[in-house]
C-alpha cells in the first residue's frame, strides 16, 4: 500500500448524514476556505494544533512544569496555551493524563486510514453505507485522497467526497474514477459576497461542478443556509436556476446554521466570528425549500 | 348521561390510573424488589404490573415453620390460596379484563426479609466462604425463571387443569401427595379469585352509567362467570385466561413471563375474524388492557419450528398498544431475514417515537444456532423464546434458574491480583495473573455449579413452582415439582458480570506496567490499596488507556480471551450432578450491588464503584455505536444465551425515516457480527440531566435500566446516577 500519509483531525463512524447509509466520515485537515461560521474551526490549519478540553482538566499543573518552552499558563482559572510560545513539541500533551490536553490533527498512512474504515464494513453492507472523505478540504491532500479512495474502491466501499469544490481540475480529474458520490458546497452565486465570506471567488467551485457533472458524476449539492449571509429567496432562487442546468444532482440539502462549533473555538483559544447568530427559523427553511423543489429538485434539510 | 367513550380515552384512562398507581408505588416503596439472594435489603426492580393493595388491608400468612417461614408444598399452596380468596377485587370498568394483583406472595412468606426465601433447615453454609469470595450471586432459593406453555390452560381451562391434577393425584398415590395438595389449592384459589370478580362485574354493571362501560362490565361478568371452569373460545377470553394464569404466576413469585404472545393468540385471533365478532382495534384494545396488568417480555415475530415468519397482525396490535400506553414495557422482536420487514420497522418507529426503550431486539439466527451447541435440534432451538431480561425458555419444558446466577469477574481478578501480589515472589507477570485468574474462574464456575445442585436439590421442599407446575409438561404427571426434575430440559443460566472492569485492568496492567514500564507492580499495589489516593495522575494514566470497547485494542483482546475462557470453563463440565449450564454475560441491576465490596481495580475504578455493566463497555471507551456492537458482538458466549448490548443513543439518530432505516441496519449488521441481544434506550441528555435535579418534575420518564424498561423518578439514587454517568462520559 502507499506510504503517502496524510493529516487527519477526526474520524466519526456510525456518521448518518453525509451521504447514504451509515458511513465513517473522515475529516481531512486544512481548508483553503475561511468561512466565517465554519462549525469545525480545527480543521482550518493545515498543520497540526494543541487544545485544550476544558471540563477535562483536573489543573494537575504537570503540563506547566514540563513545558520547555514556558507556553502554558493558568488564567482566570484556566490552563491555556500560549500560542506565541508554543513550539508544538507535543511535551504537554504526552504528560496530561487526562487527555485534556490533546492534539487536533494526526497522520495518518493510506493502510491505517483504510483499515480503520474498513472495520465497519459490516454496517455499510447493510444500510449501503460508506465513507466520506471530509474536512477540511481533502482536494488539499490530493495524494493522499487518491490512495485513499483507490484502496476503499479495491475494498469495494462506496466513496464519497465531501468537497467545497475550490480546488484545481485536475486534482478533480484524478480522483473523478475513484469518487461514487460527490457531497458538493454552494454557498452564494454572488461572487463578491463569496470572496469576503469564504477568502476565495467562487468562480472555479462552479467551474468544476459542472466539469464533473459532464463527467457523469453523482452529486448531492449542500447549501449551508446562514443568517444574513445566504438566507435570501434572492440567493436560494439564483442557486436553484443555475444547478437546473447541471444534471446529476440527486439531491439539494440545505443546512441550517448552528452554534455546535463554539466550544472548539473556546477550546484552540480562538474567536468565533458567527456567535452571534442564530439558527434560522423553520418556516423560513421551509419557504427556502420550496423554491428547490418548485424546480423539481430532491430537497433535504437539516 | 348517555356517553360514548372511545377505546383511546379507555387507554388514556388506563394509563393516567397506571401513572397513580406508580407514584403511590413509589411513595411507600413497594417499587423495590426486596430480596434476592443477596445481601441487599431494596433493589431497583422492573416496574410490574402490581397495584398498590388499600391500606387498611390486612393479610397474615399461617408459617409452618419455626423461623415463621412458610415451606414446602402443602403450607405454599394453602398460604397462596388464602391470599387469593382474600385479595381485594379490582375492576377498572375501562380495562376490558378483570383482575389486578396487589402482592408478591414470595417476599411475603419470606421469615428474613432483603434475603431469598430459604429454609434454614437445609444448610448451604459449606458453600458460603467460596460464594462469597468470588461474589457469587448463587441464585438459591430465587424464584426460578423459566416459564410455561400457555396453550396446556387454554385448552383444559381451570377446571380440566383440576380434573387432571386430581386423576394424576390418584394414580400415583401415595407419592406426590403434598405436591399434589398444594397443586389444587392453587386451583381452587384462582378460581375463587376469578369468581368473585364475575360477582362484582355483575354488581358494578347494575349501577355503573355510561353505556359504553356498563356493557364491557356485563360481559366482562359473563366472561369471567365462564372462565372460573370453561376454557376460553374467543381473542378476548384468552386475554383474560392469560391474564389471569399471568397475575397468579407473578404474585405467586414474581415468575412467569409472557411469551411468544402472537403465536399463542393467533388461533383465537382468526377464528374470531372468520366469524367477524372481532375487529383489530378491539383485538388491540385488549392487548393494551393485558399489558397494563402484565407489562413485560412478550416475544413478537418469531418463526415456527421449519424456519417460517410467524409475524402476523398481533404482532403489529401488540406494538400499538403498547405505543397508545406510553408505559414502561418490554416487548422483544425478534429478527430474522423471512421475517415480514415492516414489523421491524414500526418497532423502530416506535422505538425512537416514544423513548421508553421498548421495544428490544434479539438475533433469531444467533441463539438459535447457540442453543444447538448444546446437543438439541434446531426444530427444538426454534421454539425456544425470548422471555425474560436476558433470557430464553421452551415454554413449558425447560427449566433454566436463567439471569439468578452470577459471577463477578471483578471479584475474581480481585482474588487473584491479591493472590499473586501478596506472593512473596517479586517477579510478577500479566502471564501469572492471567493464569491464577483462569484457576479461580474455573473455582468460582464450580461453586457456582454446586449452588445450582443444592437448589434444584431442596427448593421444592421450601418454594415449590405450583403455578407454573401447572402449565408445564410433566410436573401434574409426574408429581414433581419442575425445580426438582419433572421437565424434559434443564439448561442452568450461569452470568459472567463485569467483563470491561476485568479486561480494562489486565490491558492497563499489561501496558503500563510491562511494555510501557511507567509504572511497578509495587506502585500498582500501592495505588489500589489506597484507592487512588493522592495518585488521581496514575490513576488516569491507567483509565485512559484504549479501553475494552474501542476495536483492536488490548483491552478488547483481553475482552474475548475472558469470555472464551469463560464459556470453556462453564461448558466444561456439567454441574456435578450433571445438569447442562450456559454460559451468558449479563450483570442485570446487580452492577452498583457487585462493586459495593470490591476494592479499586486497575482500570482507574475507585473502590466500591459500580462495576461494569454486563458485557458493554464502560461508557466513554467506544467512539460510536458500531464500535460498541463490534466489541459486544465479539464476546459472545454462543449457547443461546445472550450477552446483550446495551445502548444509550440519542434521539436524532432516529427522528426521521431515513435515519431509522440506518439503525435498522445497524440492528442487522449487529447480528450479522455474533450479536444475540440489543436494548436501546434513547436518551434526551438534558430531560435525564434535569430530571436527575428534579425527579418528581418528570414522572412519566421512562428509562431502560437494563433487560427492562422503568420510571426514572422510581430509580433509587445510585442509578440515576449510573444512568446520569453514561450520558456524561459518553458525550
Ligand atoms: S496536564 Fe492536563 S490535566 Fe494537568 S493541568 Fe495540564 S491540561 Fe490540565
Ligand atoms: S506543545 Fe510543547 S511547547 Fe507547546 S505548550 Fe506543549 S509542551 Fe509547551
Amino acid at each position: 500500500m502507499s506510504q503517502v500519509s496524510g493529516n487527519i483531525f477526526s474520524i466519526q463512524r456510525y456518521s448518518i448524514h453525509d451521504g447514504p447509509g451509515i458511513r465513517t466520515t473522515v475529516f481531512f485537515k486544512g481548508c483553503p476556505l475561511h468561512c466565517f461560521w465554519c462549525h469545525n474551526p480545527e480543521s482550518q490549519k493545515s498543520e497540526q494544533e494543541i487544545q485544550v478540553v476544558d471540563f477535562r482538566c483536573i489543573e494537575c499543573g504537570l503540563c506547566i512544569k514540563n513545558c520547555p518552552n514556558d507556553a502554558r499558563k493558568i488564567v482566570d482559572d484556566k490552563i491555556l496555551i500560549l500560542k506565541d510560545k508554543c513550539k508544538l513539541c507535543m511535551k504537554c500533551v504526552s504528560v496530561c493524563m487526562s487527555k485534556a490536553t490533546e492534539v487536533v490533527g494526526r497522520e495518518y498512512t493510506v493502510e491505517e486510514l483504510i483499515k480503520k474504515i474498513i472495520t465497519d464494513v459490516p454496517f455499510y453492507k447493510r444500510s449501503r453505507g460508506g465513507v466520506t472523505f471530509s474536512g477540511g478540504e481533502p482536494l488539499i491532500q490530493i495524494e493522499f485522497l487518491l490512495e485513499c479512495l483507490k484502496e476503499c474502491k479495491k475494498n469495494n466501499i462506496h466513496t464519497a467526497l465531501d468537497t467545497s469544490g475550490y480546488g484545481t481540475w485536475s486534482k478533480f480529474e484524478k480522483i473523478l474514477n475513484f469518487t461514487d458520490l460527490f457531497l458538493y458546497d454552494i454557498k452564494t452565486l454572488d461572487n463578491k459576497k463569496h470572496k469576503k465570506a469564504t477568502g476565495v471567488s467562487n468562480k472555479i467551485i462552479l467551474e468544476n461542478l459542472n466539469r464533473i457533472s459532464e463527467r457523469n458524476a453523482k452529486i448531492h449539492i449542500r447549501i449551508p443556509l446562514i443568517p444574513n449571509f445566504n438566507d435570501t429567496s434572492k440567493d436560494m432562487e439564483e442557486i436553484a436556476n443555475y444547478l437546473k442546468k447541471i444534471k446529476g444532482i440527486e439531491l439539494v440539502e440545505l443546512l441550517n446554521f448552528h452554534q455546535l462549533g463554539y466550544g472548539k473555538y473556546k477550546n484552540l483559544q480562538r474567536q468565533y466570528l458567527a456567535e452571534n447568530l442564530k439558527p434560522i427559523k423553520d418556516e423560513r427553511i421551509k419557504e427556502l425549500s420550496e423554491i428547490f423543489i418548485k424546480n423539481k429538485f430532491n430537497i433535504k434539510t437539516r | 348521561m348517555e356517553k360514548h367513550i372511545s377505546y383511546i380515552e379507555r387507554i388514556n384512562n388506563l394509563s393516567r390510573t397506571k401513572a397513580e398507581h406508580t407514584g403511590i408505588k413509589i411513595k411507600r416503596g413497594l417499587n423495590k424488589k426486596s430480596s434476592t439472594s443477596t445481601d441487599l435489603a431494596a433493589l431497583d426492580a422492573d416496574d410490574k404490573g402490581i397495584i398498590p393493595p388499600p391500606e387498611d388491608f390486612e393479610f397474615k400468612l399461617e408459617p409452618n415453620h419455626p423461623s415463621g417461614g412458610v415451606f414446602g408444598p402443602v403450607a405454599c399452596g394453602s398460604n397462596y390460596r388464602k391470599l387469593l380468596e382474600n385479595h381485594p377485587v379490582y375492576i377498572d370498568p375501562n380495562s376490558s379484563l378483570a383482575g389486578g394483583y396487589m402482592f408478591n406472595f414470595w417476599e411475603m412468606s419470606n421469615p428474613v426479609k432483603g434475603k431469598s426465601v430459604w429454609n434454614p433447615d437445609f444448610d448451604f453454609s459449606f458453600l458460603k466462604e467460596d460464594q462469597e469470595k468470588y461474589g457469587i450471586i448463587h441464585g438459591i432459593g430465587d424464584p426460578q425463571h423459566f416459564y410455561q406453555d400457555i396453550n396446556i390452560g387454554f385448552k383444559l381451562g381451570w377446571k380440566g387443569i383440576l380434573e387432571k391434577i386430581r386423576y394424576y393425584k390418584k394414580n400415583n398415590y401415595p407419592s406426590g401427595k403434598d405436591f399434589y395438595k398444594g397443586l389444587e389449592d392453587i386451583v381452587l384459589g384462582i378460581q375463587n379469585w376469578i369468581h368473585r370478580h364475575a360477582v362484582a362485574a355483575e354488581d358494578y354493571s347494575k349501577v355503573e352509567e355510561n353505556p359504553v362501560l356498563r356493557e364491557n362490565l356485563i360481559e366482562m361478568a359473563r366472561i369471567n362467570r365462564k372462565l372460573v371452569t370453561e376454557p376460553p373460545e374467543t381473542f378476548h377470553e384468552a386475554v383474560q385466561w392469560f391474564a389471569w394464569f399471568i397475575m397468579s404466576s407473578l404474585m405467586y413469585n414474581g415468575n412467569g413471563t409472557g411469551g411468544a404472545i402472537d403465536v399463542f393468540l393467533k388461533p383465537f385471533y382468526d377464528n374470531d375474524k372468520l366469524k367477524g365478532i372481532l375487529t383489530d382495534e378491539e383485538a388491540m384494545f385488549h392487548l393494551a388492557c393485558l399489558l397494563i396488568k402484565d407489562n413485560e417480555y412478550y416475544q413478537i415475530g418469531g418463526t415456527d419450528i421449519n424456519g417460517n415468519d410467524m409475524t402476523n397482525p398481533i404482532s403489529f396490535l401488540l406494538l400499538e398498544a403498547a405505543h397508545l400506553l406510553k408505559i414502561p414495557t418490554s416487548i422483544y422482536l425478534r429478527v430474522h431475514e423471512k421475517q415480514d420487514p415492516k414489523l421491524l420497522e414500526k418497532a423502530v418507529e416506535i422505538l425512537f417515537e416514544d423513548r421508553n426503550g421498548s421495544p428490544n431486539f434479539v438475533s433469531d439466527e444467533n441463539l438459535n444456532s447457540g442453543f444447538i451447541k448444546n446437543g438439541y435440534t434446531i426444530e427444538l432451538a426454534r421454539q425456544r423464546e425470548k422471555c425474560g431480561c436476558h433470557w430464553c425458555n421452551i415454554p413449558g419444558r425447560e427449566f433454566t434458574h436463567s439471569d439468578l446466577v452470577k459471577i463477578n469477574f471483578v471479584s475474581v481478578f480481585d482474588v487473584t491480583l491479591k493472590e499473586v501480589l501478596n506472593s512473596g515472589n517479586a517477579n510478577h507477570s500479566v502471564n501469572n495473573v492471567w493464569d491464577r485468574f483462569v484457576y479461580h474462574l474455573g473455582k468460582a464456575v464450580e461453586v457456582a455449579a454446586k449452588g445450582i445442585d443444592f437448589h434444584i436439590e431442596y427448593m421444592h421442599e421450601i418454594f415449590p413452582e405450583l403455578v407454573l407446575d401447572l402449565l408445564c409438561y410433566g410436573s401434574i404427571e409426574r408429581g414433581i415439582d419442575a425445580s426438582h426434575g419433572s421437565l424434559e430440559f434443564y439448561n442452568l443460566g450461569v452470568d459472567g458480570a463485569g467483563l470491561a472492569t476485568v479486561a480494562d485492568s489486565f490491558a492497563a496492567i499489561e501496558q503500563k506496567v510491562e511494555i510501557e514500564k511507567c509504572l511497578s507492580w509495587q506502585e500498582i499495589e500501592s495505588v489500589l490499596k489506597n484507592n487512588y489516593k493522592d495518585a488521581e495522575n496514575i490513576r488516569l494514566m491507567l483509565k485512559n488507556i484504549d479501553r475494552y470497547g474501542s476495536g483492536g485494542s488490548r483491552a478488547d483482546e483481553y475482552g474475548v480471551r475472558i469470555s472464551s475462557i469463560f464459556t470453556e470453563i462453564v461448558k466444561e463440565k456439567s454441574t456435578p450432578k450433571g445438569f447442562n449450564m450456559i454460559p451468558g454475560i449479563f450483570s442485570w441491576a446487580l452492577d452498583t450491588l457487585m462493586g459495593k465490596y470490591i476494592g479499586a481495580t486497575p482500570n482507574g475504578r475507585f473502590a466500591n464503584e459500580p462495576i461494569s455493566h454486563g458485557a458493554n463497555p464502560d461508557p466513554g471507551s467506544s467512539d460510536s455505536i458500531t464500535a460498541l456492537a463490534i466489541a459486544v458482538a465479539s464476546i459472545q458466549s454462543g449457547y443461546g444465551n445472550s450477552c446483550p448490548l446495551q445502548l444509550d443513543i440519542d434521539p436524532i439518530l432516529g427522528n426521521e425515516k431515513e435515519s431509522q432505516g440506518k439503525f435498522i441496519a445497524f440492528i442487522k449488521a449487529f447480528f450479522d457480527l455474533g450479536g444475540t441481544l440489543l436494548n436501546v434506550n434513547i436518551l434526551d441528555k438534558k430531560k435525564i440531566l434535569d430530571a436527575n435535579e428534579n425527579p418528581s418534575k418528570y414522572p412519566d420518564l421512562i428509562v431502560r435500566v437494563t433487560g427492562f424498561s422503568t420510571y426514572f423518578a422510581g430509580l433509587s439514587k445510585e442509578w440515576r446516577q449510573l444512568i446520569v454517568n453514561r450520558i456524561i462520559e459518553s458525550s
